[in-house]
Parts: structure tokens; sequence; C-alpha cells
């Protein structure tokens, strides 16, 4: 038989709230009330400021079309916001370099970096630089000499980036992907039409 | 007279139990506790999930100022993206391999420590100790072995290898 003091402690347990037993005391409810409810404030402002940021990313983003040209893989690409419209195989500078005699040196690479269509030409003329004379051992002629205006090797249309650099046609179809011009971005004629037709002059390029 | 003292006790002990249960708030107040304490977690965790977005929008925010190139690196959808303001310049996928999961990766920006280059064009760019880009495991010097790496193609990782500069910035986004 159990004495009086074992009973009771038997009914204690049983009924003892159980926080009593495990020792901790749950904050009071009002407390527990309070906490969420500044929670909640947290969750909205968090939300608040993630909508401004989202709005505001969205205002920089814009539908225009830009070319993309990757000078490693040698792939032009014509893109707009996240979509890729069109890609080319396209040909870049071909990091070589030549010496003249006269101390002047060429290296031929493609400008990296952003840049604007400047303009657009149709059946462009190709103003034959002195590298050209140097890689072929031939005379310089003079500035304005008419033999340095040269057409039907830039395909029918081009892309003025500035600087002489030019996105045009080229006779050599078969080096496209590869690094074989003096710096320019050729393209097959097909691709070109595509690419010309597609961008205006203010259009975004980026080489990388 | 023992068995009559024992049921008093019993009856008070009983009494005085249901009062201090009811001073715990009782049924009513324990119900309003345990949706108030799921209401907690479901709060807490949806700020962990705003905060998560805030630090990755911060991030193109500050991407979209800079003048800097930079990856986007998705581990779930393993995709990434070269990036220039707010212009995608390059779209790649990349895998996960050997015994290195999406899991193990740190998320958030990490930042171009350095880019080896050895014969045979075997490039890799580090992160610190927290990303290896690679095209080949044999590339990987041996002591940043056992830093996570993730396998581009050489292609793609050539031309991100080349478009970015020690210090240019990547998110890992899960």
């Amino acid at each position: 038989m159990l004495s009086n003091g074992g009973f009771i402690a038997i009914l204690l347990f049983l009924f003892w709230p159980s926080w009593s037993i495990s020792g901790t005391q749950p904050a009071p409810i009002e407390a527990l009330r309070t906490e969420v409810q500044s929670l909640q404030q947290e969750v909205s402002r968090l939300e608040e400021v993630n909508q401004g940021l989202r709005r505001m990313l969205r205002e920089l983003d814009d539908d225009e079309v830009y070319l993309v040209v990757d000078t490693e893989s040698n792939r032009l690409s014509l893109r707009q916001g996240g979509d890729v419209l069109h890609v080319a195989k396209c040909g870049t500078g071909s990091r070589n370099s030549i010496d003249e005699d006269a101390g002047r040196n060429w290296y031929f690479e493609s400008p990296m970096g952003s840049f604007t269509v400047l303009g657009k030409e149709r059946n462009p003329v190709w103003i034959r630089p002195d590298w050209s004379y140097v890689e072929e051992n031939m005379p310089i002629p003079a500035e304005n000499d008419p033999d340095r205006l040269v057409r039907d090797v830039l395909g029918k249309y081009a892309l003025l980036l500035g600087n002489g650099y030019k996105i045009h046609g080229t006779k050599y179809t078969n080096l496209l992907g590869t690094h074989f011009t003096h710096g320019c971005v050729s393209l097959g004629d097909d691709d070109l039409e595509v690419i010309y037709k597609s961008v205006k002059i203010g259009t975004k390029v980026y080489l990388y | 007279m023992r068995s009559g003292m024992n049921r008093k006790t019993v009856g008070t002990i009983l009494i005085l139990s249901l009062f201090l249960m009811a001073a715990d708030g009782g049924g009513d107040a324990r119900d309003e506790r345990e949706s108030l304490n799921e209401l907690q977690q479901s709060l807490r965790a949806r700020i962990e999930t705003l905060a998560k977005e805030q630090d990755f929008l911060l991030f193109q925010k500050a991407m979209y100022a800079s003048d800097s190139k930079y990856l986007i690196l998705n581990v779930t959808a393993k995709t990434g993206q070269l990036k220039y303001k707010n212009r995608v310049l390059k779209d790649f996928h990349f895998q996960l391999q050997g015994k290195v999961s999406g899991n193990k990766l740190r998320t958030g920006m990490l930042v171009l420590d350095k880019k080896t280059e050895e014969k045979s064009g075997r490039h890799v760019l580090i992160f610190g100790d927290a990303l290896i880009l690679q095209w080949k495991r044999s590339a990987v010097p041996a002591r940043e072995k056992n830093i996570p790496f993730i396998t581009l193609t050489k292609r793609d990782l050539q031309s991100v290898f080349y478009a970015v500069e020690p210090g240019a910035r990547t998110y890992v986004l899960r």
C-alpha cells in the first residue's frame, strides 16, 4: 500500500503540466503573439524592398536586340533579353603580327568590350590599309591612291563599329569559326544579311 | 479512516492540478500556442527565402552598375550565364561530378581568386576554397583538388576563362 506522500507524488507527476517536468517554461503567449507580429512585419518589409528592387531591375532591362561576339569560339549571336535569336560562325582577329622594315608593326586582334553600331553600309568598299601592302610585300601607295579602293571583298553589307573595325562579309567562308581576320568580324553571306537587317544604328555590340 | 483521507487528498490534488492546467492556458490557449508556433516557423522560413532573394537582387543591381563581366551559376538547373550589365553574353551548361553534389556548393556571391592555364589549354578558374570551374580534372592543381568543382565543356570554359579576370564576381544560386 502506498503512503499518502507516494500517492500524492504519483498524482502530481501525472497531472502536473508538462513544462514543469521538463523545467523549461514557455514564453508567455502574449510574447509569442508579439514575436509573430514582428515577424509578419519583417516579411512585409522584405517583400516590399524586393518588389522595389525587381521593378528597378526590370526598368533597366529593355527589349532592344544586341550582338555578342565570342572571340574564343568565334561565334556571333543576335540576342534580345534572355533570348538567342540567331547564332552564326564568324571569323575574328588572327592574333598574328607583321613587321614593316621601316619599323612599324601590326598585331591583328579583334577589339574587346562594348561597342555601338555607328553606321550601316550596303556594298561596302574596302579602303586598303598600309598593312595589307606590307603583308603582300607590295609598295605602299599614297594615301589617296585609288588603288586603295577595293570592291567586292567585304560582302554585301557592313556594320561600322568605329576605329576601322567592322562586321562584314568574307570570301574565305571556309575559315569561318576560326581566327583569321585582321581584327574585323567576318560572317557568311546569309548570316550577314540576317544580322544587317536585324540591327539599327545604335545597336549595342559586345565583343569578349 | 485512512481510505477516506486518501480520497480527500486525491480530490484536492485533482482540483489543484486542473487549476494549474487551467492557469497554463487550458485547451484553447494550447491550440493558439501551437498555431502561433507553426506560424512563427513558416514566417522565419519565408524571411530566410526573402533575404536570399534580396541578396541576389542586390547583387544584380550592383552588377548592372558595374563595368565588369560576371557569372551566374544555377546549381539546380546546372546552367550558367556570362553577363555584362543587364546583357547575357553567353549561356552554358555544366555538370556536378563525383562526390560533389549541389548541396556542397556554397551559395551566394563568390570572387574569382585566380586563373590557371596549364599546357594544352587546360584552364581552371578558382574561387578561393569555395569553387573551381574546370573542363578537365587533371588541370586542377593538386593542392586545390579538394575544392568543390563544376565541369564545363572545353569550348565554354575557354570562352568564360578569357572573358573574366581575377576579382570577377560569380553568384551561385540554388
